[in-house]
């Protein structure tokens, strides 16, 4: 699904990444961490073709990102959902029609957008919030929104960037119960975050970075490996 | 269909969130455009002048004194067998005494004392439509010239010349200004829509995020962009006839150029509409050189 071949790439001169190889299968949760500035940003940004590898090769579902023309960008982030730490919706728009947005994006009929849209609604719990402006709802709501914007279009992979960076404890265990809903029903989730309660419940294969440098790569977290978690 | 709607409510969003540089943009486009076009107006007028004035165009072929009737006809001959010739109107020596009398009433006496038949018989050649040219004239004029019974041959050539060319550098003229004007109708376009577009950066990023073609996030700019250079296009066009109208009334009121109502005009209905396509050609290429990046990009 996700292959790195010794992959490196640089901002100036510095690397945000170096030689990272690794493998993520179908269906497989990922929870990427590490500190701040250990390039799990970069990662994900190169999964979804926002940066194109310095060196190495990357596969996405067999697509090569470093040969990748910009106009085929947005058709292989439509095969994947997005949830950020900052929630990325659209303010003055409402919950709907910011769920809504990837299946408009992609030409998908009116009535078949209320059906996909009111499902991710009800998936996170949110279907009565339809109507309401998304800057006028609570952060853990938009996160939920965010959610839902992501796995409207029933995405083969889901990226998410510090999803829980904005969120209290509640919250938090909230979005994880969504991303192991998420998960269940056979998405290949990546997730990065440095929140122990997040690595904790999700139970996904950790891999952890520093300084651009995949420094494990340990399988299911688990109380005999929880030093190497962050 | 939704997606259009969504395409055409974002434009609709656009314009209302930046009415305030859209209405300036407007304003300004408005008026390069209406410079443009009273350039183009007084080109218009003029060529039409220079044209009614060519069909005008009269050649008069003197005879000598006392030609006989003989060779009077063989000039008239000599003239309607000519392809550039339209019509042959002859003005026999009373005759034209008649015509300065009436012409010239109070120069009358100029005439006196210089016998019956001071002014020379003449025909007064009417050119074919084509052949108002003055190549062609002087060509015509050469030919007549050797015609037994021919004085001498007049026509107004310096003159229509003189007008030929200065309409000719006011072509010349009407190009480079319109093509700086056009320059600068893009640049306040362009910066219009991307003041537009850097207003809604964060909301660009998060549907490339999700997806989003560059033409689709496109769309509502280059919209916006050909919105601006029609409404732009259309003002400009009623500020012009608005000053047309004006210029008319006081020029009539003037009393001056009496008798050129019938050849100063405006815009027909077609150039009208093509200033204001133009306005959209320049607003659509305006927005679509400021979302080009974006067109290319991949972040």
């Amino acid at each position: 699904m996700i292959q790195f071949f010794q992959v490196t790439k640089y901002f100036d001169r510095y690397a945000a990444l170096r030689d990272v190889t690794l493998r993520v299968d179908k269906g497989e949760c990922v929870l990427l961490t590490g500190p701040s500035g250990a390039g799990k940003t970069t990662l994900l940004k190169l999964i979804f073709g926002a940066e194109v590898p310095d060196e190495g090769q990357i596969l996405v579902q067999n697509r090569n990102i470093a040969r990748l023309r910009a106009s085929d960008v947005p058709y292989l982030r439509r095969t994947m959902g997005f949830v950020l730490q900052d929630f990325k919706l659209l303010p003055q728009k409402t919950v709907f029609e910011n769920v809504a947005l990837p299946l408009i994006i992609q030409g998908t009929a009116g009535l078949e957008v209320r059906r996909k849209v009111s499902e991710a609604l009800k998936a996170v719990g949110l279907d009565h919030k339809r109507g309401s402006q998304a800057a006028g709802v609570s952060a853990g709501e938009q996160q939920r929104v965010c959610i839902a914007r992501a796995i409207v279009n029933s995405p083969i992979i889901l990226l998410a960037d510090e999803p829980t960076g904005n969120l209290d404890t509640n919250l938090t265990m909230e979005i994880i119960e969504l991303f192991k809903a998420i998960h269940a029903r056979g998405t290949t989730v990546m997730l990065a975050t440095h929140n122990r309660q997040v690595v904790e419940e999700m139970k996904g294969r950790i891999i952890r970075l520093h300084s651009g440098r995949v420094l494990s790569d340990q399988g299911v977290y688990s109380e005999t490996n929880s030093l190497s978690c962050p | 269909m939704r997606r259009i709607l969504y395409l055409v409510r974002e434009t609709i969003a656009n314009i209302w969130a930046n009415r305030m540089s859209v209405a300036i943009g407007v304003v300004t486009t408005a008026f390069t455009i209406a410079c443009f076009g009273v350039f183009f107006l007084l080109y218009w007028n003029l060529k039409n002048l220079a044209g009614s004035l060519q069909d005008e165009i009269q050649v008069m072929v003197y005879l000598e004194p006392d030609t006989s009737k003989v060779m009077v006809s063989g000039v008239r001959r000599h003239l309607e067998g000519e392809h550039a010739v339209a019509s042959v109107a002859f003005i026999s020596e009373q005759e034209a005494v008649k015509d300065f009398h009436q012409q010239f009433p109070e120069e009358s006496s100029l005439l006196d004392g210089m016998g019956d038949t001071p002014l020379p018989a003449s025909f007064v050649v009417t050119l074919a439509p084509g052949f108002q040219s003055s190549e062609l004239v002087e060509g015509l004029a050469e030919r007549v010239r050797g015609v037994p019974g021919v004085e001498f041959v007049r026509y107004s050539r310096d003159w229509i010349d003189t007008l030929g060319l200065f309409v000719s550098y006011l072509e010349i003229g009407a190009l480079v200004i319109g093509l700086i004007l056009a320059v600068a109708t893009v640049t306040i376009i362009a910066n219009t829509i991307r003041l537009s577009f850097y207003a809604r950066k964060k909301e660009i990023e998060i549907l490339r995020l999700i997806g989003a073609t560059g033409s689709f996030i496109a769309v509502p700019y280059v919209v916006e962009g050909a919105f601006l250079g029609v409404v732009g296009g259309g003002l400009s066009l009623a500020l012009l006839k608005g000053g047309f109208e004006v210029f008319r009334f006081e020029l009539d009121a003037s009393g001056w150029f009496q008798g050129l109502d019938s050849v100063i005009a405006f815009f027909p209905l077609q150039i009208s509409i093509l200033l204001v396509v133009t306005g959209f050609l320049l607003g659509s290429a305006s927005s679509l050189l400021s979302v080009y990046s974006l067109l290319r990009s991949r972040a």
